[in-house]
């Protein structure tokens, strides 16, 4: 992957955090009033990788790995310990305006519309906040109300929004600029299945329409196996994997689940493979991903089956399993 | 009694914690200094035009600057976290702890927090009394002292009581928060004693806002000008305010049990 | 050009909107900030009755004047304080902030000055009633009110500038309270809060003509009064003047670093 044509390109970027220590006592506290000590955290180690312009790429990781500090290295908010970011052939610590009209952050969990105002006068302070040009913002709008269904809601204060509605009108408001990049941490966060589901939907579509490049983190497989063709998985400040999705489950998932539906409800499956559960006839196994075909075609042959399904494991798991190959000492 | 013993107890584990916090110790020394100069230095301007303020003179007003310092510490550090900390609890309704707790509910939340490093002030107050006295020259004696320690008293209830109603409105009105900086504002005027303000600001400073009998009323007895009478009255007028005020709070209480239920 | 002006306008608007919808809060706040004024007011009043009449050059009526216009320029000087800067740094709001392809400077500025016609609007009535009670002696100009209008407005643009660049002192240390206390001290005796000017012995009032404090307070406030000539009036507005420009280069150069000590340290 060459640089120049990368929309951002990551290489050896580390941040270390010096985080004060301190200790319980009163000596620890007269003496951390002339010394303070410190300790240092490496919240990312020596990343690197390229992200095609349109792509959208998915950030897994455990609570801490990571993935919020790359993305504000990447938008800017943070200065890199070491290491070079640069995106939209910006440096993003430079903070220049160019490159803050050509991106957004938004994050699950933080409100950026204001509170007691109707979303729509929210939407137009950011129209003049980034000089969107009239007829364009008129469009932009227009095109987001249709698509997130917004028409009764932009004129009620935002307080009585729902906080799916909210996040909905959060996300609008945060597209208006149309942004080339988006930085999405945790966007789905807390809220229902519906809601996620609308949002996906959405932040897909832009995509499609606006060939913008989207990273977006989050704890829902689900938010990540919807819209992320590539996955890169974060653990203690490290890339443990950089690529495919599919081929993530591949690698790192260990085993297969067999669900068989027998008619005898009496028979022990033990001999074919860990048994996970058993109830009414319905048996979960797990078999080893190598001996799935081989033990499928003897329980087939074998025993009297109503109905057998083949799964993956549930991606949590697998990616739980990659965290744990990379547990300490 | 039950409420001494609760009161200490609150008061160890709140001293506890607060000493702590040492940062909190040096801050607060400098804003009670700052406070005290800035009185100071008023003081003096005052006096650079004039001799005698109203009847009092500049020593008398040094005395009452005394008082006012020293029950404003009381008062930010007893009465004000308590019943901030009981505002925020009506506000987010977590007062529900405080009212499942086996002690009477008035008691538990007028005594459970308490800022130490306010005693600052109580001290810085309580040396500038002493030197205002030792400038006086008259006479202070033993009755006026006993005097004065009564009047304290009674002028600390009077304050509580106004307090806890004023707090107790929150369970009726939501932005009473609003309310203590107003209360902030009118006892500034204590710096000074009520009898040079107009009547009607007197009569709401002693009355309403019972900031005279926290602060001139002692600062009368020990500069000899106060009477058996006024502090008979004094005494009459604590005891309608705790009685209405313990009142207040039982319908206040009905009221917020009423709507959670 | 366009874009920034309807920004102001949008945020003027918005903190409009905001603040009418808290009218008790406001009113509340207002009431109670009174007080301290009030207090100054019967003091001095009282002296002046001690000493057959006058004070320091102004008569009874003349302090309650002093007083009263006291709250409208107290009202108009009240800006972003300082101790804001430790919650935004912390609960994150700088970082929304520091996303947006505009200086937060701009955005506060525009909310402030909205808010100050609400303020003009809420103070009227109290006004009309401290007039009523305290009955001070005036003697209105056209040309002492409106240079009033430019310096009241050029007091808020000064104690603005430099109470945003205090605020900025919240990026290297949290320790910040004991400074912000000893500024606000300092500019309390010496603006023209405490006492007019006049009141104080010369050196201190020497001092006082070196800091920008007085600008802020003293001036506007003497300027309706017609206590100063149209030379002396036109040297305060060049004061003024000079405040902001300085209040607006200690940004310049210090919020750089300040973004930069952020994003190292992050939040």
């Amino acid at each position: 992957m060459s640089a120049p044509t990368a929309t951002i390109h990551v290489t050896n970027l580390s941040k270390t955090f010096h985080v004060p220590e301190r200790e319980a006592g009163i000596k620890a506290a007269l003496r951390s009033l002339v010394h303070r000590k410190t300790r240092d955290v490496k919240a990312v180690d020596q990343i690197a990788f390229d992200v095609t312009p349109g792509e959208v790429v998915g950030f897994l990781g455990p609570n801490g790995a990571g993935k919020t500090t790359t993305l504000k290295m990447l938008s800017g908010l943070l200065y890199p310990t070491s290491g070079e970011v640069t995106v939209l052939g910006h440096v993003p610590s430079r903070r220049e305006k160019d490159f803050l009209r050509r991106i957004t952050l938004i994050m699950g969990n933080r409100n950026q519309l204001q509170w007691d105002i109707p979303a729509i006068d929210s939407f137009e302070l950011n129209r003049d906040v980034y000089r969107i040009p009239d007829a364009d913002y008129k469009r932009t709008r227009d095109e987001f109300i249709e698509l997130l269904d917004l028409e009764n809601l932009v004129h009620k204060p935002v307080r009585n929004l729902s906080l799916g509605e909210r996040m909905k009108m959060e996300i609008a408001g945060a597209l208006l600029h149309r942004p080339q990049v988006l930085f999405l941490d945790e966007p789905t966060i807390g809220l229902d299945v519906t809601m996620q589901r609308r949002l996906r939907e959405f932040i897909a579509e832009y995509n499609r329409r606006n060939g913008a490049t989207v990273l977006l983190t989050s704890h829902y497989m689900a938010d990540v196996e919807a819209l992320c063709k590539r996955v890169i998985v974060i653990h203690r400040g490290h890339i443990l994997f950089d690529g495919d999705f599919r081929a993530l489950v591949d690698r790192f998932s260990a085993y297969k689940t067999i669900v068989v539906t027998l008619a005898n409800h009496q028979l022990d499956l033990t001999e074919y493979g860990q048994v996970i559960a058993a109830d009414a006839g319905k048996v979960t196994l797990h078999v080893p991903k190598s001996e799935t075909a081989r033990i499928t075609a003897r329980l087939l042959t074998d025993l009297p089956v109503d109905d057998l399904t083949i799964e993956d494991p549930p991606i949590a798991d697998v990616i739980e399993r990659v965290f744990a190959q990379d547990a300490p000492e | 009694m039950d409420l001494f013993r609760l009161m200490w107890k609150f008061f160890r584990v709140g001293a506890m914690n607060e000493l702590q916090y040492r940062a909190n110790l040096v801050l607060q020394l400098l804003q009670s200094l700052l406070g005290l100069v800035t009185g100071l230095i008023g003081l003096a301007l005052v006096f650079t035009f004039t001799n005698d303020l109203g009847g009092w003179s500049r020593s008398e007003l040094l005395a009452v600057m005394g008082v006012h310092i020293m029950m404003g510490g009381v008062i930010r550090m007893t009465i004000q976290p308590n019943m901030e900390r009981l505002m925020g609890e009506v506000e987010d309704g977590t007062l529900d702890y405080a009212l499942t707790k086996p002690a009477d509910a008035q008691v538990l939340i007028s005594v459970r927090e308490i800022r130490i490093w306010q005693m600052t002030d109580v001290l810085m107050g309580v040396i500038i009394l002493l030197i205002a006295i030792d400038q006086m020259q008259a006479g202070i004696g033993f009755i006026h002292a006993i005097g004065f320690g009564i009047a304290i008293v009674l002028g600390g209830l009077m304050i509580y009581s106004f307090w806890l109603m004023l707090t107790t409105g929150a369970f009726w009105i939501t932005q009473v928060d609003t309310i203590i900086q107003l209360f902030d504002g009118l006892y500034q005027a204590g710096r000074w004693p009520v009898g040079i303000y107009p009547d009607w600001l007197r009569t709401t400073l002693t009355f309403l806002v019972p900031v005279a009998f926290a602060v001139t009323i002692p600062a009368e007895a020990v500069t000899d000008r106060l009477t058996i009478q006024v502090l008979a009255g004094a005494f009459v007028f604590t005891v309608l305010l705790l009685v209405l005020s313990r009142t207040v709070w039982k319908i206040g209480l009905r009221q917020y049990s009423g709507a959670s239920a | 050009m366009k874009s920034t002006i309807r920004m102001y306008l949008g945020y003027m608007r918005l903190s409009i909107l905001q603040q009418f919808q808290y009218p008790v809060r406001n009113y509340f706040y207002m009431v109670g900030m009174i007080a301290e004024p009030i207090i100054y007011l019967v003091v001095w009043q009282t002296v002046a009755r001690a000493r057959g009449g006058a004070v320091g050059g102004f008569t009874a009526g003349e302090i309650a004047a002093y007083y009263i216009v006291w709250t409208l320029v107290r009202n108009m000087n009240i800006v972003l304080t300082p101790y804001a800067w430790e919650n935004r740094i912390q609960r994150g709001q700088l970082s929304g902030q520091l996303l947006r392809p505009i200086h937060p400077l701009h955005i506060d500025l525009a909310y402030f000055t909205g808010w100050k016609f609400v303020v003009i609007a809420m103070w009227l009535p109290i006004a009309a009633v401290l007039i009523l009670v305290f009955q001070p002696a005036i003697q209105l100009s056209l040309g002492n009110v409106a240079a009033f209008v430019i310096a009241l407005w050029g007091g808020f643009l000064v104690r603005f500038m430099l109470q945003w660049a205090l605020g900025m002192l919240s990026f290297w240390t949290t320790r910040v309270n004991a400074v912000f206390q000893l500024y606000f001290t300092i500019e309390l005796l010496l603006s023209g809060r405490f006492v007019p000017l006049s009141f104080l012995p010369d050196w201190a009032q020497s001092i006082a003509g070196w800091l920008p404090f007085k600008w802020a307070f003293g001036y506007p406030i003497e300027v309706i009064l017609g206590r100063w000539s149209p030379q002396e009036i036109f040297f305060g507005f060049a004061m003024q003047a000079v405040w902001v420009l300085i209040g607006l280069a200690i940004i310049a150069l210090v919020w750089r670093a300040g973004v930069s000590r952020f994003s190292s340290v992050g939040n």
